[in-house]
């Protein structure tokens, strides 16, 4: 629990920086926008660099329908191979979450920040397949411990809820950048026969004692201004 | 802004750290297959003097000793798992005074435990076989459990 608490200080720190760089733009006058962002998950592409057994990439987008209000749908597809010390598999799919998001913040006139809560309800599709498995015997008379024949579970599906906490930033006209943290609660699942879904596209690594996950997001938005108010 | 990117990254690396899973030892790993050994003629359990286990093809002893009762592993990967029983087996001279080959014929079965455990296996004992040679002391075996799911009760009676 310590990293999220970590993490949750840093978030503010973020957003205190964010607030004092803003000050000084408080006197001009312009009205506000309305209007849907799109972009993607950056933090996808930076696991990318940092896993070497992970592919993702997962489009955003939210509608401002009131003042406070975000409807957000995001969209993406990953590949995640897990190996350890006696499975080998690869998951792949790709996934639906949709939601809304509430923006707690107040902002100085003029200013498009948000600090928000928000609540997704996700969709996975995906399949697994079984690279390679150890037999847990702790007995090693005959040494007949791997076996390595694949298996392929396919056809799976999930679904699931996030709770969703973080903040966006405009840092240039139109231009959007987000941290999110999620909690994640897993509500359904099509169980493999003889395996477990240790892995869901969208949902992240499912533990096997509880259904909860975390998740993080970070994003680059772009603005399409519809209309001012 | 560069303060908040900076931020942004760090974070992500905070998050991403993972506690390993770790296997507990406490978790039943998979079963032996359970032998006990029983007089042919009153059916009441019998020890079997100095005797030694070792498997076909394996130049290890698995076992050696004076017991009644006896576990012993079966092959994973492979449906059958064959044992050489020495009975009266002297270790200083290596002199096996009657030894009997036992063919154990089965069907595996792989069930997943868990990430951290993997799979273990389960047995479903088929057959029984004693080689005929000209002294076998092995006079009959029954399979009392043909399921090998764990090693709370005895799968193979063999009698003497």
């Amino acid at each position: 629990m310590l990293k999220y608490f970590i993490s949750t200080l840093l978030l503010i720190n973020c957003l205190k920086a964010i607030s004092q760089e803003n000050k000084s733009i408080d006197t001009i006058p312009v009205k506000t926008k309305y209007g849907l962002k799109i972009g993607i998950d950056i933090s996808k592409q930076i696991r990318m660099l940092t896993e070497p057994d992970y592919k993702g990439l997962v489009l955003m987008g939210d509608y401002r329908v009131l003042d406070k209000l975000f409807l957000v749908a995001e969209f993406g597809n990953e590949e995640k191979r897990v190996t350890n010390e006696v499975l080998d598999f690869k998951t792949d799919g790709s996934f639906l979450k949709m939601g809304i998001n509430y923006n707690v913040y107040n902002n100085p006139k003029g200013l498009n920040n948000e600090i928000y809560v928000g609540f997704r309800y996700g969709l996975g599709d995906f399949n697994h397949k079984l690279n390679s498995y150890t037999i847990y015997d702790l007995d090693q008379y005959w040494n007949q411990n791997s076996v390595n024949e694949s298996s392929d579970f396919t056809g799976l599906s999930a679904s699931w809820i996030e709770f969703v906490f973080g903040f966006k930033a405009e840092i240039i006209n139109n231009i959007f950048v987000g941290l999110d943290l999620r909690l994640n609660r897993l509500m359904t699942q099509d169980e493999p026969t003889n395996f477990s879904n240790l892995y869901i596209p969208g949902f992240n690594k499912v533990l096997e004692e509880n259904n909860f996950g975390v998740g993080v997001s970070y994003s680059i938005l772009y603005q399409i201004p519809i209309f001012k108010k | 802004m560069k303060k908040n990117i900076i931020f942004l990254i760090l974070s992500y690396f905070i998050i991403s750290c993972e506690p390993d899973d770790i296997c507990l030892v406490s978790l039943p790993d998979t079963p032996k297959l359970i032998i006990g050994f029983f007089d042919e003629s009153n059916g009441l359990k019998k020890e079997v003097t100095n005797l030694k286990i070792q498997g076909l093809d394996n130049d290890e002893f698995y076992f050696f000793e004076t017991t009644d009762s006896i576990s012993i592993p079966l092959k994973n990967i492979e449906k059958i798992t064959s044992y050489f029983f020495t009975k009266d087996f002297d270790k200083n001279s290596g002199i096996s005074s009657n030894d009997d080959h036992i063919l154990f014929n089965y069907q595996y079965n792989h069930m997943f435990v868990s990430r951290a455990c993997g799979y273990v296996s389960n047995y479903d004992l088929n057959q029984i076989v004693i080689e005929s040679d000209s002294q076998n002391w092995i006079t009959k075996t029954e399979i009392t459990n043909l399921a090998v799911k764990d090693e709370k009760a005895v799968h193979v009676k063999i009698f003497h």
